[in-house]
C-alpha cells in the first residue's frame, strides 16, 4: 500500500514539475480527455477498485469465524484498569494482565463499566471499542508465546496515558497450568 | 453627472460611520468580511500557540510541562479553535468580502444578517477564550464523546462551554450560509448565467449548501447533550434507553462533511488563482463544477469511517469503506484538472504559486493516507494514533492553510491597494513548508510505531523520544515561518507604496474597481457576457465608474442593487438595502444573554432573553415595510424592474427557503435519532409508552390543515385588493391549535428523565411548540401589517414568506404528533 | 430552481438509497429473519433486491435527464446534470456493492 501510494505521489509530482518545462507551443497540451477523463476519472477508479477489493477480502479474513478451537475471554474497561475474565475458568478474574494460549484463536468480549475505551494490542490485532451497553467481540491470535503490550486506545480523560495492560500468551503446557489455577 | 460627483453621492449613501464606531453599526460586506478575516486569523494565532504548547509537552518523555488536566484542555481547544473559530470563519470572511465583488454587485443579500453573524461569532469565540483564560476550557477532545463528556464523568462547566459556545458560533455559520446561498443564486450582475459564474462562486455555493445540511446534526447533538447534562434527559445513557453511539453518528454526520466544507472554499481559491498564475483559463470548468458537487454529496455518505472501531457489523463497515474510497475520485478530477491547467498555460513562480505548490505536495500525501485509512483493517491499527493526527493535518493544512496563504498574497493588494515592498514572503514560505513536513512526517512515523493521540506523556522505553523531538523542532520552524508571514502582511499594510489596479492581470470582476474597494463596489453594475469580463474588456473599470452600466444614477438615499433569474442571469428585481444600524450587534448581545444564562444556569433570564430576541426580530423585519406602493423602477438601459417587496419571490422568501432547509435537516436528524434509539439502542422498549389521545391529535391535525389553507386564502384575497385580515387570523388560530397539541404532548409524555423515549418525545414536542409559537408570532405580525396598511395587492411579499413558515410548521407539527400518538393508536 | 433540482436530484437519491440500504441492513441484523429465496438466504435476498432497485432508479433518472422533454434548456446545466446523474449511478453501484458478497451481520 505504501509503495503504491509512493508511486502515485511521484507521478503527480513529476506531472507538476513538467508543467514548468519551457515550451514553444502550448496549444493542445491541456486536453480535457487526457487530464480529466483519463487521469482524473479512469486512473483513480481503477486503483481504488483494486484497493477496495483488497480491503474487503482482508476484512472477511479477520472476521471471528466459528471454530472449535476458540478460547473465550472477557475484557472490561473501567477508568484506568482492565479486568479480564475467562470462560474456561468462571471464577478467575485478572487485573491488567490477560492470559491467553499461544497459537489458538481467542475471542475477546469487550465491555465497559463507565466511558468508552478501546482494546488494542498492536501486535495481535486491530483495536475495538468498549461501548456502554454493548459487547463487542474481537478475534486475536498470538503466534508465539510471550508478553505483548496492550493499550487503551480511546481517550478517557486524565490518566489516559498510563492506561495500559499486558497480554501473556502461554504455550499449551502453561495454559493448562493457568486453567488449573497454578499461575497467578 | 460625472464620475467624481457620482462617487461622492454614492459614498454618502453607502459609507459606514467613521472611526471605530463604524465597526458596531456597519452592515457593509467589505467591512464585515475584513472583520471576519482578522478575527479568524487572531484565532489562528491562538490555536497555533496552543499547538506549540502541545509540541513542547510531547518533545520529551515524562514531560512535566503541563499536567494532564491542563494538557487535555490545550489539545481540545487547539482542535476546537482551528476547526470552528478559524477555518469556517475564514471561509465566511473570504466569501463575504469577495462574493459581491466577484459577482458584480454591491452587497450580499441580507447585510444586517451578515453583521449579526459576525457578532455571534465574536461573542461566542470570546466565551471560549474566557473559558481558556480561567482554566475551565473544554477537555474532552474536539469530538466530545459521551459518556466521558456527560455530567457523571465531566461534572465541571468545561463541557458546557463547548456545547453552548460552539452552538452560539454555529449560528453565524448558518447565517452566513443562508446569506451566501441567496447571494450567489440571486445577487449577480445582469447577464451572468450559471455557466458564466466565476468558479469561486460555485465552490462557495456548494460549501454554503453543505453548511446548511452539515451543521444541523451537530447543533442537534449539542442541544441533546446539553439537555442531558443540565436536566438529566438520558439521550446518551445506555442503561436508560439512550446510546452513546448516537452522539458519534450525529457528530460525524457533521464532522466528515466539515472536512470538505473546509477544503472546498480552498479549492475555489486554487481554481481562481492557479489559471491567473499560469496566464490561461481553467481547464474543464464544467467538470470541476460537477466534481465539486459530487464531492459534496459523497462526503455525506462517509461519516461511519470515523467509527470503524465501534463494532458496527461488517457489511455496514464495507459500505462506508467503499464510499470513502470513491470520494477520492472527484478529488482526483480536480487535482488533474488543475495540473492540466498548468500544462495549458505558462506557470510563473510568483509567491501565491509557491503556496499552491505547497498545497499540491501536501494535499496529495494527505489524500493518499486518507485512502489508506479508508481501508478498514488498516484503520483498525491506525485509528486514534498519531498517524491520524498527521493525516488530518496534511489534509487540513495542505488543503486549507496553504491555499489560504496563496489567497492572502493574491488578494492582499486588493484589500490594501498597495504593492508588496519587503520580500519576506518567499523565505517564510520555505520555513513553513519545511517545518510543516518535518513536524508531521515524524508524526506519521511515530503513529505507526504505536503512539496514541491525545496522550500527555510517554516513557523513554517506548522508543519515541527522538522522533518526537524532531517533530517538535519542526513545529518551531513552522511557527517562525507563520510569524514571518504575519510580519510580512503587517508590513504590507503599513508601507505606502501604491499598487496598480489588477496587478496579476486577472479576468474576474473584483479587479474591475479601484483598490482598496469603495463602500459601494461598483458605481454602476456591469453586463456580463463571458467568464472573464476583464479579459474581454480591459478598461471595464473605467466604464463602470463613468456610470455606463446599470443603476448608474443614485436615487434618493437608497442603497440600490438588483437581482437576477437564477439560471439565465436576466435581471428580475430591484432591491433597496437597509443602511447602517446597531440592531445586529444588539440582537447578538441579547442572543448571547440567552446562551450565557444557559451556561451559568440562570434559568430565569432565559425567557427574558428569548422575548428580547423576539422583540428585536419584530423591529428588524418591521422596518422593511412600505406604506405605499412603489412603481417599477428603471435600472438604466431601458429596463424597469419591480421592487423586491412587490413580488412573491422576494429575497426574504429565498432566505426562508434555505433557512428552512437547514431547519428541516435539524428536524430530520432528530427523527433519525429517535428511530436510531428505538431500533438500535440497548435498553428498549421503554417501561411506559405514551398514551395516545384522539382529541389532542385531532386538534393538532386540524390546526395543520387550517393554517396553510387560511394563508392561501389570505394571499388570494389580498391579491384582489381586499382586506385579508380574516385569513391571517385563521392562520394564527391554526398555529395555536398545533401549539396546544404539542404542549399537551409534552405535558403528558412519560417522564423524560427515566428513559430516552420520554426524553425524545419531550424534545420533539418542544420543537413543535417552538415552531407553533414562531408561526403565531409571524401571523400576528402579518395581522399588524394588514391593519396598519402596510400591505396591498402590490405590496405582497410577506404573504409568501409567512405562508412558507406556516406550511413548514404544519408539516413538522403533523410529524411530531404522529410520532407520539401513532404507535399507541396502532396497537 | 428547476435547474438546481436537475443538478442535485441523482446524488440526493443516491444518498437516500445508501442510507436506506444501510438502515435495512441494520434492521435485518437486529431482528432475526430466516428463510431462503431463490437459493439465497432471506437477508441477502432482501439486500440484493434493494441494491437492484436502487440501481434501477438511478438508471431511470439518467434516462430522464437525457430525454429531450425533461432536460434543461441550458447546455451547461445539461452537462452538469448529466455528470451528476452518472455520479449518482456510479456511487450507487460502487458504495452498495458489498451487499453482493460480504458477510452480513458479522
Ligand atoms: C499551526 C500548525 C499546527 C500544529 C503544529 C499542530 C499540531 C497539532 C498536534 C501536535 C496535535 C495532536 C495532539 C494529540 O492528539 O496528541 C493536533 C491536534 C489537532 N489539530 Fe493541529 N496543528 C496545527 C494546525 C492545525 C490546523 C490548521 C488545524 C485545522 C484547521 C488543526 C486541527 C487539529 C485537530 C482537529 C486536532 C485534534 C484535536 C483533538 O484530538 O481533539 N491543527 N495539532
Ligand atoms: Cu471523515
Amino acid at each position: 500500500m505504501l509503495a503504491g501510494a509512493g508511486l502515485i505521489f511521484a507521478l503527480v509530482m513529476v506531472l507538476l514539475l513538467l508543467a514548468f518545462r519551457p515550451r514553444a507551443d502550448v496549444g493542445d497540451a491541456g486536453d480535457v480527455r487526457v487530464w480529466v477523463i483519463g487521469l482524473g476519472l479512469a486512473f483513480p477508479m481503477a486503483v481504488l477498485a483494486a484497493l477496495l477489493a483488497y480491503g474487503l477480502v482482508i476484512g472477511e479474513k479477520l472476521l471471528p469465524l466459528a471454530s472449535d478451537d476458540v478460547v473465550r475471554v472477557g475484557a472490561q474497561g473501567r477508568l484506568s484498569t482492565w479486568s479480564f475474565t475467562y470462560a474456561d475458568v468462571p471464577n478467575r478474574r485478572t487485573q491488567d494482565v490477560l492470559h491467553i494460549p499461544a497459537a489458538r484463536p481467542v475471542d475477546v468480549s469487550i465491555t465497559t463499566a463507565d466511558v468508552i475505551h478501546s482494546f488494542w494490542v498492536p501486535r495481535l490485532a486491530g483495536k475495538l471499542d468498549a461501548i456502554p451497553g454493548r459487547t463487542n467481540i474481537l478475534r486475536i491470535e498470538a503466534d508465539l508465546p510471550g508478553t505483548y503490550h496492550g493499550v487503551s486506545a480511546e481517550f478517557s480523560g486524565t490518566g489516559y496515558d498510563h492506561f495500559t495492560f499486558t497480554v501473556i500468551a502461554h504455550d499449551a503446557e502453561d495454559w493448562d497450568a493457568f486453567l488449573n489455577e497454578d499461575i497467578e | 453627472m460625472n464620475a467624481l460627483e457620482r462617487h461622492r453621492k454614492l459614498t454618502t449613501i453607502w459609507a459606514s460611520e467613521k472611526g471605530f464606531k463604524g465597526w458596531f453599526s456597519t452592515v457593509n460586506h467589505t467591512d464585515l468580511g475584513r472583520m471576519f478575516l482578522v478575527t479568524a486569523f487572531f484565532f489562528f494565532i491562538i490555536g497555533g500557540l496552543l499547538a506549540m504548547l502541545i509540541r513542547v509537552q510531547l518533545a520529551t518523555p515524562h514531560s512535566a510541562f503541563a499536567g494532564p488536566e491542563i494538557y487535555n484542555q490545550i489539545f481540545t481547544m487547539h482542535g476546537t479553535i482551528m476547526m470552528f473559530l478559524f477555518a469556517i470563519p475564514t471561509f465566511e470572511g473570504l466569501a463575504i468580502y469577495l462574493l459581491p465583488k466577484i459577482l458584480g454587485t454591491r452587497d450580499l443579500a441580507f447585510p444586517r444578517l451578515t453583521a449579526y453573524g459576525y457578532w455571534c461569532y465574536a461573542f461566542g469565540g470570546s466565551m471560549m477564550l474566557v473559558a481558556m483564560v480561567f482554566g475551565i476550557a473544554p477537555n474532552g477532545g474536539w469530538f466530545m464523546y459521551p459518556p466521558l463528556s456527560s455530567a457523571i464523568y465531566s461534572p465541571g462547566i468545561n463541557t458546557d462551554f463547548w456545547l453552548i459556545g460552539i452552538t452560539f458560533v454555529e449560528i453565524s455559520a448558518i447565517a452566513a450560509a443562508v446569506e451566501i446561498t441567496v447571494s450567489i443564486l440571486k445577487y449577480r450582475a445582469p447577464g451572468m448565467s450559471l455557466d458564466k459564474m466565476p468558479i469561486f462562486a460555485w465552490y462557495a455555493l456548494i460549501t454554503a449548501l453543505m453548511i446548511l445540511t452539515g451543521f444541523p446534526p451537530l447543533i442537534l447533538g449539542s442541544v441533546l447533550l446539553e439537555v442531558e447534562r443540565a436536566f438529566g434527559f438520558p439521550f446518551f445513557q445506555a442503561d436508560l434507553g439512550g446510546d452513546s453511539l448516537l452522539w458519534q453518528h450525529l457528530f460525524w454526520l457533521f464532522g466528515h462533511p466539515e472536512v470538505y466544507i473546509i477544503f472546498l472554499p480552498a479549492a475555489g481559491v486554487i481554481s481562481t488563482i492557479l489559471p491567473v498564475m499560469c496566464r490561461t483559463t481553467l481547464l474543464g470548468y464544467g467538470w470541476i463544477v460537477a466534481a465539486a458537487l459530487a464531492l459534496a454529496f459523497l462526503s455525506f455518505g462517509l461519516w461511519v469511517h470515523h467509527m470503524f472501531t465501534t463494532g458496527i457489523p461488517h457489511m455496514g463497515l464495507a459500505f462506508f469503506s467503499a464510499a470513502s474510497t470513491l470520494v477520492a475520485v472527484p478529488t482526483g478530477v480536480q487535482i488533474f484538472a488543475w495540473i492540466g491547467t498548468m500544462w495549458k498555460g505558462r506557470p510563473e513562480l510568483r509567491l501565491p504559486m509557491l503556496h499552491l505548490l505547497g498545497f499540491f505536495f501536501t494535499f496529495v500525501i494527505g489524500g493518499l493516507t486518507g485512502v489508506m485509512v479508508a481501508v478498514v483493517p488498516f484503520d483498525w491499527q491506525a485509528h486514534d494514533t498519531a498517524f491520524i493526527t498527521a493525516h488530518l493535518h496534511y489534509v487540513l493544512f495542505g488543503g486549507f492553510v496553504f491555499p489560504i496563504f496563496a489567497g492572502i498574497y493574491y488578494w492582499l493588494p486588493h484589500v490594501t491597494g498597495r504593492r508588496r515592498f519587503f520580500r519576506l514572503g518567499e523565505l517564510a514560505f520555505a520555513l513553513v513548508f519545511i517545518g510543516f513536513h518535518v513536524t508531521f512526517l515524524a508524526m506519521h512515523w511515530v503513529g505507526l510505531l504505536g503512539q496514541r493521540r491525545r496522550i500527555p506523556t510517554y516513557a523513554p522505553e517506548d522508543g519515541w523520544t527522538a522522533i518526537n523531538l524532531i517533530s517538535s523542532v519542526g513545529s518551531f520552524v513552522l511557527a517562525i515561518g507563520i510569524g514571518m508571514i504575519l510580519i510580512d502582511v503587517i508590513l504590507h499594510v503599513l508601507t505606502a507604496s501604491r499598487g496598480r489596479r489588477n496587478p496579476w492581470g486577472a479576468g474576474t470582476l473584483e479587479w474591475a474597481m479601484p483598490t482598496p474597494p469603495l463602500a459601494y463596489n461598483f458605481a454602476s453594475l456591469p453586463h456580463i457576457t463571458s467568464r472573464d469580463p476583464l479579459v474581454d474588456e480591459p478598461d471595464l473599470a473605467v466604464q463602470l465608474a463613468r456610470g455606463e452600466g446599470y443603476l448608474g444614477t443614485p436615487r434618493n438615499t437608497w442603497r440600490e442593487t438588483l437581482t437576477v433569474d437564477i439560471a439565465s442571469g436576466k435581471p428580475d428585481m430591484h432591491v433597496i438595502y437597509p443602511s447602517n444600524t446597531r440592531l445586529p450587534i444588539l440582537m447578538s448581545a441579547v442572543t448571547g444573554v440567552f446562551f450565557v444564562s444557559l451556561l451559568l444556569k440562570f434559568y430565569w433570564t432565559v425567557p427574558v432573553a428569548v422575548i428580547g430576541v423576539a422583540l428585536l426580530v419584530w423591529r428588524w423585519v418591521w422596518g422593511l415595510g412600505r406604506g405605499a406602493d412603489l412603481a417599477p423602477l428603471s435600472i438604466g438601459h431601458g429596463i424597469t424592474l419591480p421592487n423586491a417587496g412587490m413580488t412573491d419571490r422576494s429575497p426574504g422568501w429565498w432566505g426562508s427557503v434555505f433557512l428552512l432547509t437547514a431547519n428541516a435537516t435539524f428536524f430530520g436528524s432528530l427523527l433519525f435519532g429517535f428511530a436510531f434509539l428505538w431500533t438500535v439502542a440497548p435498553g428498549w422498549p421503554p417501561p411506559v409508552w405514551f398514551d395516545p389521545s384522539m382529541t389532542e391529535l385531532g386538534a393538532g391535525l386540524s390546526g395543520a390543515i387550517i393554517g396553510p389553507i387560511a394563508m392561501r386564502l389570505a394571499k388570494s384575497v389580498n391579491g384582489k385588493g381586499r382586506n385579508s385580515v380574516t385569513g391571517a387570523t385563521m392562520a394564527l388560530f391554526g398555529a395555536i391549535l398545533i401549539g396546544v397539541a404539542c404542549a399537551a404532548m409534552m405535558w403528558r409524555t412519560p417522564s423524560p428523565v427515566d428513559h430516552a423515549y420520554g426524553a425524545t418525545l419531550f424534545v420533539l414536542g418542544s420543537y413543535g411548540l417552538f415552531h407553533a409559537c414562531l408561526a403565531m408570532l409571524m401571523t400576528s405580525f402579518l395581522i399588524a401589517r394588514i391593519v396598519r396598511g402596510f400591505t396591498s395587492a402590490v405590496r405582497r411579499a410577506e404573504f409568501s414568506i409567512i405562508g412558507l413558515w406556516v406550511d413548514y410548521t404544519s408539516v413538522i407539527g403533523v410529524l411530531v404528533l404522529l410520532a407520539a400518538h401513532l404507535p399507541g393508536v396502532l396497537q | 430552481m428547476k435547474d438546481i433540482f436537475r443538478i442535485l436530484i441523482a446524488p440526493l437519491v443516491w444518498f437516500a438509497s445508501f442510507s436506506a440500504v444501510y438502515g435495512l441492513h441494520g434492521l435485518l441484523c437486529g431482528h432475526e429473519v430466516s428463510g431462503v429465496v431463490l437459493g439465497l438466504p432471506l437477508e441477502r435476498a432482501y439486500l440484493v433486491a434493494a441494491y437492484v432497485c436502487a440501481i434501477a432508479v438511478q438508471v431511470v433518472l439518467i434516462v430522464a435527464l437525457y430525454s429531450s422533454r425533461l432536460a434543461s434548456p441550458s447546455p451547461f446545466v445539461r452537462f452538469v446534470s448529466h455528470a451528476t446523474g452518472w455520479v449518482g449511478l456510479i456511487a450507487t453501484i460502487w458504495s452498495l456493492v458489498p451487499v453482493v458478497f460480504t458477510t452480513y451481520c458479522g
